[in-house]
């Protein structure tokens, strides 16, 4: 009796294995989507269900799961629910089997890494849709609305750009950063250049050689992964007049672009850094810390003096002064190497358009879907996106809005403040404007603004910025009129097309810099030249002339794009 | 004529196959599954030989055929030779000092009596294999940093007389990657090996103790060989395995200042293959790895064939 | 009689120094093992804004229960641990009798396939078609959005497969040639003689399967994302964590327009609270598998 039950239950799993292999035990569930169409109604009178993925993985954490306030509000006024999914690793890899498999969420939204989609032809043309259905698409892009197109081969308009429409800039994106106690213990003296910001670090290291009973670091630079370029390579461009263009350097005279670590200024930079080094100044760790190291030194206070960007730093100095010591938190400078040029971070640049969220050809509704992105654009929705809920969020005062005060603490304060009340989780990477535009009635909207932006400075910055005579960082930097606007926006959106010799030799680029340079500045002034020398053969041999004429290519061709 | 009067009669293979059905039967189903799941996606190795770019509703066959383009462009970059000499590097350190020490330390441990302290021992050594690289990474980082314990430890024994800067000497790296490897996956990898011993007869051991066997000699003559299968099976597959290094540790342990040893083949591809968007180049690779893969591990199942006298495989 | 007293006494010596010794290095091992893991609790334990300035051991500085807190927030995680459960207890058991009756299979010398088959089987751990082909499959098999998709494509480690073989290889023929004789059929002597005689080797596979199962995200990730009853507990802690290593264009545009938002927790802290919850239940499990490597037990209770 045994014998056969066993051959019974050994034959019954190989049926079952059989069985599942071949019909795949389905549990799939059909995602309700009504079709309908209500007219010339903006707003759906049924329910419709919106599947978006977003390869931005550092929003999953802060989404709402379209259970906040907002979310419900969002359904309320238009009937739409929003399935929101993110990235997780490598965005690259689910777009790949999107794509190959042409099965995508309704929309999508896919940062830098678009032409997976596009090539694919997984996005459908806006252009026609947004003409007879998006006036509010239309009125919030306005002249912008040609930066979106695609490129010059495509002049389409794949997805809506991002909200930074209108924007106008507060605050200094990059600089050189000092302590602020080590510039009240000097007295707060005019630092312009950076032989005074050596010579400033000098006189304090030498005052003080540990702080809190560690060694103190004159100045640290980051050079982990792609970090290398915010904190090692891109300050040799801010300090010899050059604008974030990312790799690049715009040459007017020429009126065309060059890898910016060609230009015999930056030498003169890095023999600076190289120098620095050699007289003890420069944080032997540099180029071997990873980003949490660097952030720990930071946040204990010890480091004083980076060349950075501020949102690279910015989560390492808010430990600090959540650990009080504000003193030790930084002051952002626009060095230059002599005085002969202008710290350009405020260059104006245009809306640059970028990314955004695209409709995809899955989407059995794109016109209902565009009408849903096109009520995005009405200032119904842009205030609700950034200031939440008339009476539970926010007031009207004085004809200005204000956040009522738990939610102004709550969102100083609060690490999940958006995802509780909503507001903020569509402030990205859905159409909108950006921080500074105005409404019709002279008001504001998105929280952010100037007054808002020093109600954060912490008492040491006060200290500083008044010590200098002025209110906010900005002020102490070039403003834009400095500056010519340029035609192609800012050189490092513009994107090289993926399967081209260019993108090669732009990681060989990569891989040589991150080799050369941290080797230069490390070794002997004496070697300096030689060791430059050999960088920049390395590059022309693997093709930097190349690739420098493929992107003017792309540039003219962007520069004509936008121009129509 | 002759030779077919020596050989026993050949049965039919119908008979044969009728009085192995319940073998067959246990063995049926899964050979369906591996053709399906393994066998028959290798259809995307024609990728290797087209310019592929995802693109929904273009058949395979629709794709640029461009032939061996993709293999030359991997054999003509001289960067390629770099990465081949670091992954079969750290792969046969990996190997020549990962592999044995699971070994011993299992063969320690069994000869531990106290069964508690045998757990205890047992439980904190797996630990490490579940916690991710990221975070091994980061506690080798600060381990072996200017500051960490370990300059420490040889500053206090004067072995050195200043804090070496062990991630920035790039013949140091390899040892490194090594030691992260072995110190994460030795109490894992240890217990098949255990698992194995346990598996001896134990009056073997109670025989050779009456012999007057000492400890050693039990455990050379009884253990080893005991597990011996064990060992070589895994010995020969490891070694099939050795040009798939992974990539992680290099990645999270890497600088640029040791960037010259770090850069192992699947480092590689992903920079060079996925994150460019060269499918084909990246599928190439794939191929590449396979052959070179197959021909290790036959090369080592002849040569354990030899040895021991059955093949593993 | 006083010269074996001696010789005895000295061999205990020799015995105990050995015993020492390798406890030591044990201890040591034991030491220098456990580290990384209490280091990952002590964070986890420790408030964010404190961590950053590094420095933590094996205790915390700042204890707070935050980061939990943080992990916990979403109820999807009670689904997502239910799942993970089934997946995981499924996913050994097919994972364990598959391999069984596959290396059994490929012990028999005598089997006629014998080789072929073996080789088959070995060849598919060093070849692969690609995650793109492989991801067409699956979508054409129709196993996009379903549970069977965690169990079925990853069935058999077919390195286990080996494993296992070489165990039944050392096992003592003479005990299946008895069955044999005593009139058992090939699928008898599997399950009378071959299967108790391996318990040690199936607790291990069976905890090998069982990890892999419970630790997997990528193929929800890949495959169920979008539907959330499907859920895994790996994924779910994944998504937790801020990757801001990859995309790095996309997020400095954010990162520059939201300068402003208040920063969620620190990822170091999220990574080890994670590591933590996801670890726990093996612990948890361990030590009934352990038992099965204790020595001498299961041959022990087959003899009689």
């Amino acid at each position: 009796m045994l014998e056969s039950k066993k051959k019974l239950l050994a034959l019954g799993m190989c049926i079952i294995l059989l069985i599942s292999l071949v019909s795949g035990c389905n549990k799939k569930i059909e995602e309700e989507k009504s079709v309908q169409q209500t007219g010339s109604n903006k707003i759906s009178e049924t329910p419709m269900t919106f599947s978006f993925w977003s390869a931005d993985t550092t929003a999953g954490q802060m989404d709402d799961g379209f259970k906040s306030p907002v979310s419900q509000k969002i359904k309320e006024l238009t009937g739409v629910t929003l399935e929101k999914d993110f990235a997780v690793g490598d965005p690259r890899e689910k777009l790949s089997f999107m794509a190959a498999s042409g099965e995508y969420t309704d929309l999508v939204y896919a940062v830098e890494y678009s032409n997976i989609v596009v090539d694919a032809g997984g996005f459908i043309k806006l252009d026609e849709l947004i003409e007879e259905y998006g006036p509010n698409i239309k009125k919030l892009y306005g002249d912008n609305l040609a930066r979106l197109k695609y490129s010059e081969a495509d002049p389409s308009i794949y997805f809506l750009g991002l909200p930074t429409v209108g924007e106008v800039r507060y605050e200094p994106e990059s600089g050189f950063e000092l302590q602020h106690a080590l510039l009240k213990e000097l007295g707060y003296p005019k630092i312009e250049t950076l032989q005074d910001y050596e010579d400033a670090i000098k006189t304090y290291i030498e005052k003080y050689p540990e702080i809190d009973g560690k060694p103190t670091i004159g100045m640290s630079v980051l050079a982990d992964d792609w970090r290398i370029k915010i904190s090692v390579t891109n300050p040799a461009l801010f300090a010899t007049g050059g604008p974030d263009d990312g790799e690049w350097y715009f040459n007017k005279d020429t009126g065309k672009a060059q890898i910016h670590l060609t230009r015999p200024e930056e030498k003169e930079y890095f023999r600076w850094l190289n120098h620095m080094n050699d007289i003890g100044l420069l944080d032997p760790e540099s180029f071997i810390q990873k980003y949490d190291q660097y952030q720990a030194k930071i946040a204990e206070g010890r480091v004083l003096a980076l060349a950075d960007s501020k949102w690279n730093y910015v989560d390492a100095e808010q430990a600090l002064v959540a650990a009080g010591i504000a003193e030790r938190g930084y002051a952002q400078l626009p060095l230059v190497l002599d005085k002969s040029y202008k710290f350009a971070d405020f260059r104006p640049a245009g809306y640059s358009g970028g990314y955004g969220v695209g409709i995809t050809t899955s989407c059995k509704d794109p016109i209902a879907a565009i009408k849903f992105l096109d009520w995005m654009c009405t200032d119904e929705a842009q205030i609700l996106f950034r200031w939440g809920i008339e009476g539970e969020h926010y007031d009207v005062v004085d004809g200005k809005r204000q956040f009522n005060d738990e939610t102004f603490r709550a969102w100083k304060e609060d690490a999940d403040f958006a995802t509780k009340t909503g507001v903020g989780v569509y402030s990205w990477p859905w159409p909108g404007y950006g921080n500074g535009a105005l409404d019709s009635n002279g008001d504001y909207y998105s929280p952010i603004f100037k007054q808002s932006i020093i109600d954060t400075y912490t008492e040491p910055e006060k200290e500083t910025l008044a010590a200098y005579g002025v209110e906010t960082w900005k002020e102490l930097y070039p403003s834009e009129d400095n500056f010519e606007p340029t035609p192609f926006g800012v050189l490092w959106l513009i994107n090289i097309p993926s399967d081209s010799e260019a993108t090669i030799i732009m990681q060989k680029y990569d891989e040589i810099t991150a080799k050369r340079i941290p080797a230069a500045i490390l070794a002997d002034p004496a070697d300096f030249d030689g060791l430059w020398e050999i960088y920049q053969e390395e590059l022309v041999d693997a093709g930097i002339h190349e690739l420098e004429e493929e992107f003017n290519k792309l540039i003219e061709g962007k520069t004509k794009l936008w121009s129509n | 004529m002759d030779g077919q009067k020596l050989k026993p009669d050949k049965k039919p293979l119908i008979k044969i196959i009728i009085k192995q059905r319940y073998l067959i039967l246990m063995v049926l189903p899964f050979i369906i599954w591996a053709v399906i799941f393994k066998y028959l996606p290798l259809w995307g190795w024609l990728m290797a030989f087209q310019d592929y770019k995802p693109r929904a509703g273009m058949g395979m066959l629709d794709y640029p055929f461009v032939g061996l383009k993709h293999f030359i462009t991997l054999f003509k970059d001289p960067m390629f030779y770099n990465v081949m000499r670091n992954t079969l590097g750290m792969s046969f350190m990996q190997l020549f000092i990962g592999f044995p020490l699971p070994i011993i330390f299992a063969i320690m441990l069994n000869e531990v009596k106290n069964i508690r302290y045998k757990k205890f021992i047992q439980t904190s050594t797996y630990l490490p294999h579940f916690v991710s690289w990221v975070i091994v990474a980061g506690i080798f980082t600060t381990i072996l940093s200017g500051d960490g314990i370990v300059n420490e430890l040889l500053l206090f024994f004067n072995i050195i007389k200043e804090p070496v800067s062990f991630f920035s000497m790039p013949k140091w790296f390899w040892a490194i990657c090594t030691s992260a490897e072995v110190w994460k996956e030795l109490g894992w990898n240890s217990i098949i090996f255990l698992a194995a011993i346990t598996s001896i007869d134990p009056t073997l051991y109670e025989a050779a103790k009456v012999d007057g066997a000492s400890r050693l000699q039990s455990i050379r003559h009884i253990t080893l060989p005991g597990i011996s299968n064990t060992i070589l099976v895994i010995l020969v597959l490891e070694i099939g395995w050795m040009i798939s290094i992974g990539f992680e540790k290099q990645y999270l342990m890497g600088n640029s200042l040791v960037q010259d040893y770090a850069k192992v083949l699947d480092l590689y591809v992903l920079d060079y293959g996925i994150k460019l968007g060269r499918y084909s180049f990246g599928t190439a690779i794939g191929i590449f790895k396979s052959v070179v893969s197959i021909i290790l591990l036959y090369s080592a199942n002849k040569i354990a064939k030899r040895w021991k006298g059955q093949a593993v495989i | 009689m006083l010269f074996r007293k001696g010789h005895r006494r000295k061999i205990r010596l020799k015995t105990r120094i050995m015993d020492g010794l390798i406890m030591l290095i044990l201890l040591l091992i034991v030491i220098v093992t456990i580290y990384p893991f209490l280091n990952v609790l002590a964070i986890s334990l420790n408030d964010a804004n404190d961590t950053i300035k590094g420095g933590i051991h094996i205790f915390p500085r700042v204890f707070t229960l935050r980061n939990y807190k943080e992990v916990f927030k979403d109820p999807i995680l009670i689904t997502a641990f239910i799942n993970s459960v089934i997946r995981t207890v499924l996913g050994a058991g097919f994972g364990i009798i598959s391999t069984m009756m596959v290396a059994y299979v490929l012990s028999r010398r005598d089997f006629f396939a014998r080789k072929f088959i073996a080789n088959l089987f070995a060849i598919t751990m060093y070849i692969s078609g690609g995650m793109i082909p492989e991801f067409l499959l699956i979508k054409q098999l129709g196993m996009i959005n379903s549970f069977s998709v965690y169990i079925v494509p990853g069935i058999l480690g077919i390195y286990y497969i080996y494993i296992v073989r070489s165990f039944i290889d050392g096992l003592p023929s003479a005990l299946q040639e008895a069955a044999c004789i005593d009139g058992a059929n090939d699928i008898q002597i599997f399950t009378r003689v071959i299967l108790p005689l391996c318990k040690p080797v199936m607790a291990t596979i069976g905890l090998y399967y069982a990890v892999s199962h419970w630790n997997s995200w990528f193929d929800t990730y890949l495959f169920n994302s979008g539907e959330s009853s499907l859920t895994t507990l790996q994924y779910e802690l994944m998504k937790v964590l801020n990757n801001s290593n990859t995309a790095a264009a996309g997020h400095m545009l954010k990162m520059k327009q939201n300068a402003q938002n208040v920063h969620a927790i620190s990822p170091q802290s999220m990574r080890m609270a994670i590591t933590i919850v996801a670890t726990v239940p093996i612990l948890v499990v361990y030590p009934f598998v352990q038992k099965y490597f204790v020595k001498g037990m299961t041959l022990g209770a087959v003899k009689d």
